[in-house]
């Protein structure tokens, strides 16, 4: 395997000869709702991806991301709502009218073509001569370092090559908008690892707009310039990786990106910038209200990082009474590698800090250890929405 | 064909044991009756003895040197070809219909089945409904003469190459449909989308993606239609009225006077016709992979 | 796809293809319908339409063999004829079904033969049984060559099936079950068995129809007795009554309660899986 980023920056270089498109790339979803039957696959969707940005769309399978992907790059029409690329409203144009190229799951090889075929398909489509489209893809398969395999068929090639092919077959199309259908998903770990670098690379010196499907935290974190959290069929948050993982608006975003605990309680006292809320089972916590609406009385719920907790054992009678303070039971420690995750048990709930692994091993807790878990305020941010519990979240407890 | 890993455990002959029945019936059904009609080829016929064993081509050349023969042959290719090109277009936009245009996969089995079910019933009796529709007083020339289309009943609607032509489509279309709608269920949709991504219209789709992912399911329709048309005596002689013939009705006619030794060359010529066409057809694409996979 | 400029919509080749597909279903059915309906026809013993004082005299004479022959006996020789081909295609199909899974010396040159015995013009095979029996000394019946003659039609289209069944069956089921402490024995009949069993019934209608249906390799081979579509196909000759109609609705009934049994279990062993 060869390094893309080579690859890329030639690729740019040659692109000034192509009939190459400036138009932008931006994207704007309007309003976009998608039915299958009498069912909503996506509603009320309003997106706008800048262009040139790297864009990921991350979500549990179901929750419409591929849907959004697929009505983008013309293969699925909106119930009702707009989709813009550039200035131009795209519902109803073909891919090539848009300006799109897909990258699918499965890559979509045709089985019957050589790798060179393949890569030629869209010249051949626009009936460019045989000699010049044979020139031109495999200039294109040199660019992708598979040139040596030209006359292979795709079920010959390893998944990394395929990939390769697949994106060779995209990029000779010259798109503005590169949409990605989990391009990574059918990769081994170390493959993976390396393509998310050399997309990211290639992003970057194509300087096109990169939409990228995925249901892997890691994956959207490592890659976009702005991440879409996706719940069933809506959309919850849409921020850069930073804003996402630090202060996931809503308790679905911040489990979803599993960095964070959730915790609820009700509104005491809030003033100057500071809200002050008491859990059911008695334990007091401040934050900063930030956008939140505090009324004293109400339900509110905050994030707490996993990484910034601190764990000190306690004898099992004794509860705690200070501020950002909970007790609980220790359930499981698994150890990471440079930290160990600690699973309390507050009596029914699930709490996770994240030890870091001097720490843990200076003061070690076992399981059924009675402990109190601590935070600083700075720590804690409030949730715009009440959380209403983990239940038919399946990655209420991922380890992310 | 996937070895199981405990197959190791037992031994070879248990599979010789199974595939022991499948092979009995193939040789005293198939193989030994093939066989002897080969060799009762070369025989010699000898009026009120019948049949004398012998090792002459006489049967062959008194075939091939009888212009009947050839007409017979030509007259079979000519059907064949036209069936072939009928069932094809016809099998293949139908089963392009149920595979890409249906959305509900329940409501495309179901329609495929609509397809299918008349395969399982008789074949003379779906080959004599033809009659009171297209003769005469069928229903085809009552419903012109009514309107006023025609002034005189159509006559070569029945009994004619086309009435024919109308049973063999009748009959063997599903032979077609079936292998390919087999294929194209197969195809990744993606593909297609992929296509449809690379600038393709939508019938730049059909000939450079599914026509081609196609092919073995038309070989194998193709092999059916070709192979079905070929030994046809039946259809040809009803739906004509004896008016047309085929080669098998040249067979037909030896038996009738008991010249099996010429009835049996002229069957082992048509069966080396038939096994050249089905060799082509296998040459052309792997139909072993299709049907094992 | 969607080349369409609309929300939604079907592109305009949906409505031209299933006009196509409506026509191709008329022309399928609607004749097999209009015997069906002239099957009925009154005294008039009019072979086309109108149906004039309908009336069922003419399964009457279905049984009156006076008039239209032996079609009794041949049904008693159809029926048990098919269902013998029914059974024995079942069990040899899937038995070596099992057997082409392996890798075995020979196996290449079993299944082209088995695609040959498909593609043997019917009438070729025919004389060619018949032959082979009449050197050996036998006679030709339906219960010996006529059930050899079906077997050689029937057993290929049995083992398309059973190839299609079985290379979806996942061997690491029965590694699983191997693993579980099942025989041998005990894994095909609680794991191997149930999951194969729709094909099976799919083997069982193919084996049934195709005997039940069956001429040119009937032809010489059947005896001195028809069956069914011998008798059928000498009453096209002889017979100009609509007569020849009921009995064409007799048949296609008794093969259409034999198609629906068949897809209607089909049907319902998969609903309770799924």
């Amino acid at each position: 395997m060869t390094n893309m980023n080579k690859t890329a920056s030639s690729m740019t270089a040659n692109s000034a000869t192509a009939p190459n498109r400036h138009e932008s790339g931006e994207i704007r979803l309007v309003d976009i709702a998608k039915k299958f039957g009498n069912t909503y696959a996506v509603q009320n969707i309003n997106l706008t991806i800048p262009h040139g940005s790297y864009c990921c769309l991350l979500g549990p399978s179901g929750c419409g991301k591929t849907t959004i992907l697929r009505m983008i790059a013309g293969h699925e029409t909106p119930s009702s709502g707009e989709i813009y690329i550039g200035d131009q409203m795209v519902v109803g144009k073909t891919p090539v009218e848009r300006g799109t190229a897909m990258m699918f799951q499965s890559y979509a090889l045709f089985p019957h073509l050589t790798i060179l075929d393949n890569v030629a398909f869209y010249l051949k489509m626009r009936s460019v001569g045989k000699d010049e489209r044979r020139q031109k893809a495999e200039e294109m398969l040199r660019r992708v370092q598979l040139h040596h395999l030209r006359d292979r068929m795709p079920a010959q090639l390893s998944g990394g090559q395929q990939q390769r092919v697949a994106l060779a077959r995209s990029l000779i199309t010259n798109p503005r908008v590169l949409l990605l259908d989990e391009p990574l998903s059918a990769l081994d770990e170390f493959l993976r690892l390396k393509m998310r670098g050399e997309l990211k690379s290639l992003q970057n010196e194509l300087g096109i707009t990169f939409v990228h499907v995925t249901h892997t935290q890691p994956e959207a974190i490592a890659l976009a310039d702005m991440v879409v959290v996706m719940d069933t069929g809506r959309i919850d948050q849409a921020d850069s990786a930073k804003v996402i993982f630090n202060s996931p608006k809503t308790p679905y975003v911040a489990r979803f990106m599993g960095g964070q605990n959730v915790l609820t309680g009700n509104v005491e006292k809030a003033s100057s910038g500071t809200v002050r809320i008491v859990t059911a089972g008695g334990a007091t916590f401040e934050a900063a209200s930030g956008e939140a609406k505090a009324t004293p009385g109400q339900p509110l719920s905050i994030a707490v990082r996993r990484d910034r907790i601190k764990l000190r054992r306690r004898s099992a009678d004794q509860k705690s009474a200070a501020v950002n303070e909970i007790s609980g039971v220790v359930e499981s420690t698994e150890y990471q590698g440079s930290y160990v995750k600690v699973t309390l048990d507050l009596g029914g709930d699930v709490f996770v800090a994240n030890v870091s692994d001097a720490d843990y091993f200076a003061e070690p807790v076992d399981r059924g250890d009675a402990v109190t878990a601590s935070w600083l305020k700075a720590d804690v941010h409030t949730l715009s929405k009440v959380d209403t519990g983990a239940a038919g979240d399946p990655y209420a407890n991922s380890s992310h | 064909m996937a070895s199981t890993s405990n197959s190791s455990k037992s031994p070879l002959l248990m599979t010789y044991l199974q595939v022991t029945p499948l092979t009995v019936v193939l040789v005293f059904f198939f193989l030994i009756p093939v066989a002897l009609v080969v060799a009762v080829s070369f025989f010699r016929y000898q009026m009120l003895v019948g049949l004398v064993p012998d090792f002459t081509f006489k049967n062959y050349y008194d075939l091939l040197s009888n212009p009947t023969t050839w007409t017979l042959y030509l007259s079979t290719l000519k059907f064949t070809l036209i069936v072939l090109a009928i069932t094809f277009v016809l099998g293949f936009w139908i089963a392009y219909f149920l595979v890409f245009h249906v959305r509900n996969l329940l409501v495309a089995i179901g329609l495929f089945l609509v397809c299918t079910v008349p395969f399982w019933t008789s074949n003379i009796i779906r080959m004599i409904s033809w009659r009171p529709v297209l003769g005469k007083e069928g229903l085809i020339n009552s419903a012109l003469l009514k309107i006023g289309a025609i002034d005189q009943p159509i006559e070569w609607l029945l009994y004619s190459d086309f009435s024919v032509v109308v049973a063999y489509v009748h009959l063997f279309t599903l032979f077609m449909i079936v292998p390919i709608f087999n294929s194209m269920a197969r195809i990744d949709k993606s593909l297609l989308e992929a296509a449809v991504d690379a600038g393709a219209t939508r019938w730049g789709v059909v000939w450079n993606v599914v026509l081609p992912l196609s092919k073995t399911g038309i070989a194998l329709g193709a092999l059916f239609v070709v192979t079905l048309v070929m030994g046809d005596f039946f259809v040809v002689t009803v739906m004509s009225g004896g008016l047309s013939g085929s080669v098998t009705s040249g067979i037909f006619n030896d038996l009738q006077f008991l010249n099996y030794p010429r009835a049996a060359a002229n069957a082992v010529i048509l069966l080396i016709i038939v096994l050249l066409i089905a060799a082509a057809i296998f040459r052309l694409v792997d139909v072993r992979k299709e049907l094992v996979r | 796809m969607s080349a369409s400029p609309s929300y939604g919509s079907r592109p305009w080749t949906f409505y031209v293809l299933a006009t196509l597909f409506a026509l191709f279903v008329i022309f399928l059915y609607g004749p097999m319908i209009g015997v069906l309906i002239l099957s009925f026809q009154g005294p008039s013993a009019s072979l086309v339409f109108p149906l004039r004082e309908p009336s069922v005299m003419w399964f009457d004479e279905l049984f009156n063999p006076r008039r239209t022959g032996d079609v009794v006996g041949a049904f008693y020789r159809s029926l048990p004829l098919a269902a013998f081909v029914m059974v024995l295609t079942v069990l040899i199909s899937v038995t070596a079904g099992f057997a082409f899974r392996r890798r075995f010396k020979g196996a290449t040159a079993i299944f082209y033969t088995a695609i040959a015995s498909l593609i043997v013009p019917g009438l070729v095979l025919s004389i060619g049984i018949l032959v082979t029996f009449r050197y050996l000394g036998l006679t030709a019946n339906w219960y010996t060559s006529g059930l050899g003659a079906h077997l050689s039609w029937a057993l290929p289209f049995g083992l398309l099936i059973m190839f299609a069944v079985l290379g979806r069956l996942n061997p690491s089921y029965e590694e699983a079950a191997y693993d579980l402490g099942a025989t041998k024995w005990k894994t095909v009949k609680e794991v191997v068995v149930p999951i194969v069993f729709p094909g099976m019934i799919a083997v069982a209608l193919f084996g049934f129809t195709l005997s039940y249906d069956e001429f040119p390799r009937s032809w010489l081979t059947i005896g001195s007795k028809n069956s069914l579509p011998l008798e059928i196909w000498t009453m096209t000759t002889n017979v100009t009554s609509p007569a020849l109609y009921a009995l064409g609705t007799v048949t296609t009934v008794v093969s259409f309660i034999v198609i629906a049994i068949a897809l209607s279990s089909i049907f319902l062993i998969q609903r309770k899986r799924s």
